[in-house]
């Protein structure tokens, strides 16, 4: 196929804009976790900083920030989100490779059935999934008293390991059917003719030929655990994941901290990807070369056996590797040459906003009311409410904010 | 039994412990985890709501009280029907309808380009580039666009600082931001099915059409578009599916006084402590949702085995 240029260009175009959607504002989100300011933003730029890696900072009203490493709660939920990606990984893993094995056992006729349970779990909202197991437990945990059933029923953890793995072992299922596609069963058929038990075929033969589905599942299991929130805001309770805890972070207002964590994810998340990518690489080189050597040593022939040198050639992507160092280089003189790293400029840049607060603190006194008129006056007064606000008993319960 | 559901006997094929392996596990996935809990949650949106200790005593009846309240509201209201439910609902399905021909339109000339006219290499890493957003958390992904539309945001400080506009346009308000985030949201799995789908049609097929003179719009419409049809179907079901499911993305995203259904569910249950209403209103989520799959299913002539294959 030979599109005109024009049509060519056009889906370029269309490209470029595509990608802009899917990385542009997660490039902007980046960008921002830099700033020092309180609000996540790029054009006010105060000053560039790592603060929101670190402690964060407490603002000039008294008012703390936290920053990643100061963040009790993030932590706790990080630890919890572990486990539960750890539980969900070793229950989701051989839930899938059961039943995808199975699938080449069940009758022509019941295929499209059983298929269709399968995949049925990722079709639900997941918002039902952690509802209906919630539902479960708690009936369960009711019927049982106060034993040792009670205390998983009522365990949010448990409870979410639970509600992901009914899902999550569809996305391991459908890897597994996948790659069981192109097993070939006259190994199996040779292993029995060989004297081996059923029992050894399975160890033997068709775990090993399993074995990269068995790792790219349990990857995309951890990872979908990991990252769930429909399903796992409902199941976990009074518990807290790293899902749930951003998610109260973003209600309550957004800050640059959560720029710092998105960023430090999407960093990990990168090199993830590329060690696969080049896992796999090598991988198939090995592969090829053993094909290669395999037909040399078949054909024994001259036409095939021709060593090829490869020349030294550079690699495309050092020419975007170079671009972003030079480019990165530069931002960062200009960010030194401008001051706009440091402590000095933090500093420069809180006492303008210091003196802006004072004078607003200023305003707001001239502005204050005098005890009369807040006591009478039109504006319905502290009397016309029976004066509860000058009762100082009336709070004294009241435990305070936390 | 064992010949009516496998092509060989189960256990003799599979050896003793393996095939005691699979059928707990099977079962265990199905039943437990699958089948049990719905039914639960179905009885439970038929229950009047008491407290735990109440339960089994006589305020612990069946009633239909909560499927009454969706469509026409508390009985102590004035207004014939439940306008705030009912118009969460219709709007949550419309949304997600347009959001998945969005999706549709916006992913079929990527998968047509990277599955039939990029050389390989150029096709994987554009792959690799599209995965690599879709592992980074959806609340993140999200608040990457708050950033972006929030009142304060960059848009809105990039805007103004060229001076195109002298206020700040409400893009969180008028929820144009929670359309935005939908549509980001679930991008890739209308992708992976289109792709795939597209890739597996001959070229020489297409280059057939264009040697007998089709154009391209023609040949897209009569020979790609029937070859990709259970990769679309699976695709918007996958996409329709979520979208209407979505909890994360309007948490982040939508304006204060909107509501997507599933946060409406996420009231009953966890605000408002009313668990049988909010079951009741997830199963005529799930219900509904399936149906109009189903309908399109029908209507579009693909079968339920053809999905996420």
């Amino acid at each position: 196929m030979k599109p005109s240029h024009t049509i060519n260009f056009m889906i370029g175009l269309y490209i470029v804009i595509f990608f802009t959607y899917l990385f542009g504002p997660l490039l902007i989100m980046s960008v921002t976790a830099f700033n020092s300011a309180e609000f996540p933003a790029i054009t006010p730029w105060e000053c560039f900083s790592f603060r929101w890696f670190s402690e964060g900072k407490i603002a000039y009203d008294g008012q703390h920030l936290a920053g990643l490493l100061s963040d009790r709660r993030l932590h706790d939920g990080l630890v919890s989100s572990l486990i539960i990606g750890t539980g969900v990984v070793l229950l989701a893993v051989p839930i899938g490779m059961a039943a995808a094995i199975v699938l080449t056992q069940v009758r022509s006729q019941l295929r499209d059935v059983y298929y269709s349970i399968s995949i049925m779990p990722v079709l639900f909202p997941g918002v039902i999934i952690g509802i209906s197991t919630v539902v479960l437990w708690d009936r369960i945990a009711g019927l049982g008293g106060e034993g040792l059933v009670a205390e998983f029923g009522r365990n949010g953890i448990f409870l979410t390991i639970l509600a992901q793995t009914c899902f999550i072992s569809t996305y391991c299922f459908l890897i597994f059917v996948a790659r069981l596609q192109r097993f070939d069963q006259t190994q199996e058929e040779a292993a029995l003719d060989l004297g081996a038990t059923q029992t050894q075929v399975f160890f033997k033969i068709l775990v090993p030929y399993l074995m990269p589905a068995i790792a790219s599942a349990a990857v995309i299991a951890f990872l979908a655990s990991f990252e769930n929130y429909n399903t796992t805001v409902f199941s976990i309770l009074s518990d807290q994941t790293l899902t749930t805890v951003i998610a109260s972070k973003v209600r309550l207002g957004i800050s640059p901290a959560l720029s710092a964590l998105a960023l430090s994810i999407i960093a990990l998340t990168i090199i993830a990807a590329v060690t696969y990518e080049v896992l796999r690489r090598r991988e198939e080189k090995r592969y090829v070369a053993s094909q290669e050597k395999f037909v040399k040593e078949e054909a024994a022939d001259s036409r095939v056996d021709k060593d090829y040198k490869a020349g030294f050639r550079i690699p495309k992507g050092i020419v975007a590797v170079i671009l972003l160092i030079i480019l990165c280089s530069y931002g960062a003189t200009q960010i030194v040459k401008n001051d706009l790293y440091g402590q000095s400029c933090i500093d420069a840049a809180d006492k303008i906003k210091r003196a802006k607060f004072f004078d607003q603190l200023q305003t707001l006194e001239s502005n204050q009311l005098t005890d009369e008129e807040l006591q009478g006056g039109d504006l319905g007064g502290n009397q016309d409410y029976g004066d509860i606000f000058g009762d100082p008993n009336l709070f004294k319960d009241f435990g305070g904010f936390d | 039994m064992s010949n009516l559901l496998f092509t060989q006997p189960f256990f003799k094929k599979n050896g003793r412990a393996v095939a005691i392996y699979f059928l707990v596990a099977i079962i265990f996935w199905f039943v437990f985890l699958v089948i049990i809990p719905q039914l639960y949650m179905l009885d439970l949106s038929f229950r009047s709501n008491v407290p735990p200790l109440a339960r089994g005593g006589p305020r612990d009846f069946y009633t239909f009280e909560h499927y009454q309240h969706f469509v026409f509201g508390s009985k102590s209201s004035i207004d014939a029907f439940n306008f705030v439910a009912l118009g969460v609902f219709g709007r949550t399905i419309i949304v997600s309808i347009f959001v998945t021909i969005a999706n549709l339109a916006f992913c079929y000339p990527i998968a047509f380009y990277i599955a039939k006219i990029a050389n390989p290499s150029t096709a994987r890493l554009l792959i690799v580039s599209l995965i690599i957003p879709f592992w980074i958390n959806e609340l993140l992904r999200s608040f990457a666009l708050r950033i972006l539309f929030a009142n304060e945001g960059v848009i809105n400080n990039v805007l103004t600082g060229i001076g195109i506009i002298d206020q700040g346009i409400l893009f969180i308000t008028y929820d144009v931001g929670l359309y935005t985030g939908l549509i980001y949201a679930y991008i890739l799995l209308m992708m992976f099915p289109l792709y795939n789908a597209i890739e597996s049609l001959d070229v020489n097929q297409i280059e057939a059409a264009k040697d007998l003179g089709s154009s391209t719009i023609r040949t897209h419409w009569r020979i790609v578009i029937p070859h990709a049809k259970p990769g679309i179907v699976s695709g918007c079901t996958m996409v329709f599916m979520l979208t209407v499911g979505a909890l994360a993305t309007p948490v982040v995203l939508s304006s204060p006084n909107t509501l997507w259904f599933p946060q409406l569910i996420y009231q009953w249950f966890n605000m408002n402590d009313n668990w049988s209403r909010g079951a009741a209103y997830s199963i005529i989520l799930l219900v509904v949702s399936v149906i109009f799959v189903l309908t399109m299913m029908k209507l579009f002539r693909v079968r339920i085995g053809e999905i996420a294959r």
